[in-house]
């Protein structure tokens, strides 16, 4: 296995999945209760090869690496599995064109070919972004398939849960290992369409399918920002690899993320162009990962079986969004305000999620609205635009697909062990009926809320630090050269001696001059992260306290399923569980994902090169998120803790909040009564005049065929002389016309 | 002329000539029972010894034969369809075996498996042929066999009825095309269609050119009729429904590729009389300027009604093989598209000023894809018909409907209708699935391979002098018109295919079917549905040979100079430029 080409291990990684969907498909209804086992043994050989490739670039970084922190860029090279179609000449820059697409565009397309094809290559590309999300995609979907087992072991649609997971795993593989844009829109709206299967996947029951519905015409919002983006990214750049090529001619075209548009300064698009391409990529990511405007389909999402939930509305699907943006770092970084919009978008989701989480009481709506709010993090830290920014993004990525499937899969448990009920209001004290879910799920529930050492903690403490950077870039410089230990607070932890707490330096020359613009929005948005951070220690301990302490009290629902769970589904938490607490730690201590992360080709542009900081531990920000969290704790703790569930809540005394919150700020009822009716008139109208003014037109232009047919088939008489006579005069009828067109 | 190299350039087709006097002489004599066995064998073996494209796309001439790029892809084309064709062929004698009803025909497996080959060497040789009499021979050589391939199938009265027609309309026309090839002889005074081209192209004023001009008219209408007829088109297009519907599947199927596959290559060698291969500072003759603006109208016009036509026609249809016989048809149109883009394109050569390479280079990536467009469409249209009629061969018969109280049990009844599909996905999921990829496919749904063929053909109509303004009349209208009734045309025909895919999906039935057609239909299918979805997924392969192969017929310019345009993405051209490979 470990001596196979990493090229082959690339293309296995999504292909097995997607033969594992196959054949579950193929011999679902003969496997039966055993219909599991495709999904499952293919996930987990496209886990062991993907971990194979995470080991492997991994020892390549750590070969390539200097020591100056300059990190050098490692990918594979590109697997091109076949052109699937291609269009010679396709392209024509504004110059030939002499379309007037303003300078920015011309200024690109000058130094390119006269006319370049459109190719549309399966290109597979391995980079350390790429596998840490491979990695993550397939041993999380490992983890959930195994889960589910246990959990969907009666359900009648038993096969086709299994294949869909496949299915999403292959999607998922497929859409962040693609090397261009227009494969990776094909799998985003692969990875929507599992999604939108999945969340139906209880079809039968009405809420389910108007969640799943909700779902899909939401993300439909942000895949059309995806699709314009693309079209933009055409225009622009004449291609839309990732990757550089040659045309046929031998001349290179580079691609839009490649080696050559790399190292050029000026090789991106800013002003007008680069920014709308980079908001309407931001309007995708925002569909796929439920940030505002386009969250409200998460929450309903969870209709759908939890492992679904977990695998693709926690850990792995909802983060395609922040894997775009980082994937595009270069293009972002290019148009500073899209940054800070990217940043605002995020900050405020979390924020407002968050608030929304703390009155909730669907166990999983709590969870989901904790996965927008830590989604929303990871978005405040890509809009710094910094490299700390970016791998601290991509952190917090990785410690929250495994805390919150964790949490997912706990809640599951409770949910399989209540009989399907979820509302914390109805069951408490179950520490004592299932102790390793209760036990799981505090480890999970500490990694959110981020207190040490647990995984949160870390990851959460890191985009903490890219904000603040951001906001008091002074505080960052001026000390440069101080001792660490005055001024700006910096530690030198006992545990890993080889902590070098050095400061910050500031933003990179290119954006200086918006740098202290932005200054003071950056304060705010790190202000309002750190209350987000003790808003989310508050409502994640009041589901801890109100599922797993108080009195014990189970649903009648629950019967006779009122005990832990099987084997098959608690190792999955303890598995989880222990990456949940170590994972932090090891990664943050050893750098190692960050210094993997910016070996990417992508994070190794200049611009984004340019913002790369020494690894610092900053002591000041870490108390500051730790007391913030044992506040929201202590906080829950004085309302929960020990009480019965079902008693009064003490959010009542929020007042007029508490509604606001409940009602999730009314966003779903303003869509409806701003978007969502005025369309139904408007389309009400259309069916009216569809059905009476153009059905009337096409049924009348459809007759006319018709009619000529019956003429037609007159002259069909099946007498062989007519044909001939036809036939003769048909030739005579033709040299005659020839002749006359010949004199004409 | 003939000596013994013409011979080795024809090996194949001797090939199949003996495999065929093997079959004819085994069973006659030596009790041999597996003709199509033979068929298939002789089919391989002429596989086997038939070569490549020629290096550089040079033409070898010897004598009546001349082998170009051109003549490869007709040669392989021939042997890649008769194989599939010998499969759904022999899905018909188990299904006559098997029959109950009267009319189909049981024995002489192997007087059908050696006609057929016989028929397969004239198509190859009409391929090959450089001299206006090898290639009347080869179209005679194909339709003889036909008519005792008609024949010898069904003997109930349907059957020779259709065999009769087809005889005697395929007499009109070839005594249509002798007289236009006669014509043509006597413009040139020689058969060679080398030497026929050098006469139209011949400079202005000499009284070739002038003897030309007069009687290029009937020349070039009536060869062009006599073509129409195997192609299926207008005027001569009056046959097929009623010859379809009275044959078996094998025989529909046959009809409905060899013969349109013969016009294709007729078409082309009379629209190559006109391109020069030596550009000269005279330019081209106005005998050979003539005949490309004649050709490319008439082809042209002739396209658009004929597709109109069938599409039309087929509308009406509840016989699957009448539907079929008309889908066919409007196929044709769709061929002459690009016969008349190429012929067109030529044209637009031709009168471009000389010495100009660049334009040249450019009217041949815009326009002269036009061959290229109609070879690669005739593949994507061969393979479905094949496949559903395979599928119809397997399928077979089906039972009718009957009840315990009406009496007694009536005999089974071939498949003919449409509605004898109803219900098919439930009672055979493998077959229905097929037949409704390839009826997706025939209508030009994306991403089948129909669909790419449909937009190969519309886009190099479109690009036909599409830097001339789009003014009445001019070429550039008629094509963009021609292009609009191609797109509107597949609209219609989507109508009366989406029928055959909503019988077999949405309609539920009673009356199973009784798939006893034998396994080689079956496999047929199987074969083209394999096909199907690797062109699906790959068309480029395809795409490119089709490319090089109307390029060497059309192209003025050195195959080895017009390197085609695909080139492009030759896979060396993904290579990375830089950055190194991150695991050793």
């Amino acid at each position: 296995m470990v001596d196979l080409d990493p090229k082959t291990l690339l293309v296995l990684v999504p292909a097995l999945p997607l033969a594992g969907a196959i054949l579950t498909v193929a011999l679902g209804r003969l496997l039966g209760p055993r219909a599991h086992w495709p999904a499952v043994l293919s996930i987990a050989a496209a886990a062991v090869a993907a971990v194979t490739l995470l080991v492997g670039l991994g020892r390549e970084v750590a070969s390539s690496a200097d020591h100056d922190h300059a990190a050098s860029p490692v990918e594979l090279t590109p697997v091109t599995l076949w052109q699937w179609a291609s269009i010679p000449d396709a392209y024509q820059p504004a110059a030939a064109t002499g379309l007037d697409l303003g300078d920015d565009l011309t200024a690109k397309a000058e130094g390119l070919p006269a006319a370049i094809p459109f190719t549309i290559g399966i290109d597979l590309r391995l980079d350390p972004l790429t596998a840490v999300m491979l990695a993550v995609i397939t041993c999380v979907g490992l983890l959930v398939a195994i889960y589910s087992i246990g959990y969907m072991h009666d359900d009648p649609g038993y096969p086709r849960f299994f294949a869909l997971v496949a299915a999403f795993v292959f999607s998922m593989a497929m859409l962040v290992a693609a090397s261009n844009f227009l494969l990776v829109y094909v799998f985003w709206e692969a990875v929507g369409a599992c999604s939108y299967l999945l969340i139906g996947f209880w079809f039968r029951k009405p809420s389910a399918s108007a969640a799943a519905k909700k779902a899909f015409l939401v993300n439909r919002v942000g895949d059309f920002g995806l699709a314009v983006a693309v079209f933009l990214l055409w225009m622009t750049y004449g291609t839309l690899n990732f990757h550089d090529t040659l045309l046929a001619d031998g001349s290179p075209l580079p691609g839009i993320l490649g080696m050559e548009r790399l190292a050029d300064p000026s090789g991106y698009v800013a002003g007008g162009v680069g920014t709308a391409i980079c908001l309407l990529l931001l309007l995708a990511a925002c569909g796929k990962s439920a940030q505002l405007p386009l969250h409200v389909w998460l929450p309903d999402a969870m209709e759908g079986p939890t492992p679904a939930s977990a695998l693709i509305h926690a850990a792995t699907m909802v983060t395609a969004g922040v894997y775009l943006v980082a994937r595009c770092a270069p293009l972002y970084v290019a148009c500073p305000a899209a940054l800070t919009v990217v940043s605002i978008v995020g900050a405020t989701t979390a924020l407002v999620a968050a608030l929304i989480g703390t009155v909730q009481n669907d166990l999983k709506r709590v969870l989901a609205y904790s996965t927008i709010s830590q989604l929303g993090y990871m978005f405040a830290s890509l809009g710094t635009g910094t490299l700390l920014g970016f791998t601290a993004a991509i952190f917090h990525l990785v410690t929250h697909a495994f805390f919150k499937a964790l949490l997912f899969l706990g809640a599951g448990s409770v949910m399989h062990a209540m009989g399907g009920v979820i509302d914390m209001r109805r069951f408490g004290g179950l520490r004592r009926v299932m102790p390793i879910t209760a036990a799981t799920f505090l480890v999970g529930s500490l990694a959110l809320a981020g207190i040490a050492p647990f995984a949160g903690f870390f990851s959460k403490d890191e985009i903490l630090a890219s904000l603040h950077a951001r906001g008091w870039p002074d505080a960052h410089t001026e000390h440069h050269d101080a001792d660490p230990h005055e001024g700006h607070a910096g530690l030198d932890l006992p545990a890993a001696a080889a902590f070098q707490a050095v400061s910050f330096r500031s933003e990179s020359d290119g954006s200086a001059g918006g740098a202290d613009e932005s200054a003071s929005t950056f304060r705010t948005l790190y202000w309002m992260s750190l209350f987000t951070a003790f808003l989310t220690a508050f409502y994640t301990f009041r589901a801890v306290f109100m599922t797993f302490t108080g009195p014990t009290r189970v649903p009648d629902e629950a019967g006779h399923h009122a005990h832990e769970s099987p084997p098959v589904m608690t190792w999955p938490l303890i598995v989880l569980a222990v990456a949940a607490t170590v994972s932090g730690w090891w990664l943050f201590s050893t750098h190692a994902l960050a210094d993997f992360l910016a070996a990417t080709p992508s994070l190794t542009a200049p611009a984004v090169a340019a913002t790369a900081t020494p690894h610092a531990f900053h002591l000041d920000l870490a108390l500051q998120g730790t007391f913030a969290a044992v506040a929201g704790i202590v906080l829950a703790a004085a309302g929960h803790f020990g009480r019965r569930s079902d008693g009064p809540q003490p959010e009542r005394y929020l007042g007029p909040f508490e509604t606001l919150f409940a009602h999730r700020f009314f966003i779903d009822e303003i869509y409806t009564a701003l978007i969502v009716r005025p369309l139904e008139f408007v389309a009400m109208l259309s069916a009216w005049f569809d059905r009476s003014v153009v059905d009337g037109l096409v049924d009348f232009v459809a007759r006319i065929p018709w009619g000529i047919g019956a003429v037609v088939r007159r002259l069909q008489s099946g007498l062989v002389q007519r044909y001939a006579v036809a036939g003769a005069l048909g030739t005579l009828l033709i040299v005659l016309m020839l002749a006359w067109r010949l004199r004409g | 002329m003939t000596s013994l190299e013409s011979f080795s350039l024809l090996t194949p087709e001797l090939v199949l000539l003996g495999a065929a006097l093997v079959a004819y002489l085994g069973g006659a004599f030596a009790g041999l029972r597996q003709g199509w066995l033979v068929a298939i064998l002789g089919i391989a073996a002429a596989m086997a010894v038939s070569g490549g494209q020629p290096a550089g796309g040079a033409a070898v001439a010897s004598g009546p034969v001349s082998i170009d790029g051109f003549s490869i892809f007709v040669r392989w084309a021939v042997l890649g369809i008769g194989l599939l064709l010998a499969l759904v062929q022999s899905g018909d004698i188990f299904a006559a075996a098997v029959s109950r009803g009267p009319g189909l025909h049981r024995g002489g497996t192997c007087e059908e498996a050696g006609t057929f080959l016989v028929m397969l060497a004239g198509m190859s040789l009409v391929g090959v042929a450089g001299d206006l009499v090898l290639l009347f021979t080869g179209l005679e050589l194909v339709s003889i066999p036909t008519y005792i391939l008609l024949g010898l199938k069904r003997t109930d009265a349907r059957g020779q009825e259709a065999a009769i027609k087809y005889f005697f309309l395929s007499l009109l026309a070839s005594a249509v095309f002798l007289f236009g090839a006669t014509t043509l002889y006597g413009i040139a005074g020689t058969t060679s269609l080398a030497g026929i081209a050098d006469a139209l192209q011949a400079a202005g004023g000499t009284s070739t050119a002038g003897i030309a001009t007069v009687l290029l008219p009937i020349a070039l209408g009536m060869t062009v009729v006599g073509t129409a007829f195997r192609l299926a088109a207008v005027p001569m297009h009056f046959y097929a429904p009623d010859v379809y519907e009275g044959t078996s599947p094998g025989n529909a199927a046959l009809l409905s590729t060899l013969p349109k596959l013969a016009g294709v290559v007729v078409l082309g060698r009379l629209l190559a009389l006109g391109i020069t291969a030596e550009p000269s500072p005279a330019g081209i003759g106005p005998a050979a300027m003539a005949h490309l603006d004649l050709f490319w109208q008439l082809t042209a016009i002739l396209a658009a009604i004929t597709m109109t036509v069938g599409n039309i026609m087929a509308l009406w249809q509840r016989n699957l093989r009448r539907l079929l016989a008309c889908s066919s048809i409007a196929h044709a149109g769709y061929l002459l598209v690009g016969v008349a883009v190429a012929a067109a394109a030529a044209a637009t050569q031709a009168a471009s000023p000389l010495g100009d390479v660049a334009a040249a280079e450019l009217s041949w990536t815009l326009g002269m894809g036009g061959m290229s467009a109609a070879l690669f469409y005739l593949a994507t249209y061969v393979l479905p018909t094949i496949g559903i009629f395979g599928a119809v061969a397997y399928l077979g018969h089906r039972w009718p409907e009957w009840t315990a109280t009406s009496g007694p049990r009536p005999p089974r009844e071939e498949i003919t209708t449409v509605d004898d599909l109803d219900g098919l996905s439930g009672t055979n999921p493998v077959a229905a699935f097929a037949i409704a990829l390839f009826t997706l496919s025939l209508a030009g749904i994306p991403p089948l391979p129909g669909f790419w063929g449909k937009f190969t053909l519309a886009a190099s109509a479109l690009k036909v002098d599409w830097t001339s303004p789009l003014v009445s009349g001019s070429r550039r209208a008629w094509f963009v018109s021609l292009a609009v009734i191609l797109a509107v045309n597949a609209a219609i025909a989507a109508a009366y295919y989406l029928r055959i895919i909503a019988a077999m999906y949405f309609k539920s039935t009673k009356r199973g079917v009784q798939a006893d057609g034998g396994l080689a239909g079956g496999l047929a299918m199987l074969a083209c549905l394999v096909l199907v979805a690797m062109l699906t997924v790959q068309p480029r392969g395809l795409l490119a040979a089709a490319t090089r192969a109307g390029k060497s017929l059309t192209s003025p310019v050195p195959a080895a100079v017009a390197d085609e345009s695909l080139a492009q993405m030759s896979d060396a051209g993904q290579e990375r430029l830089t950055g190194k490979p991150a695991i050793p």
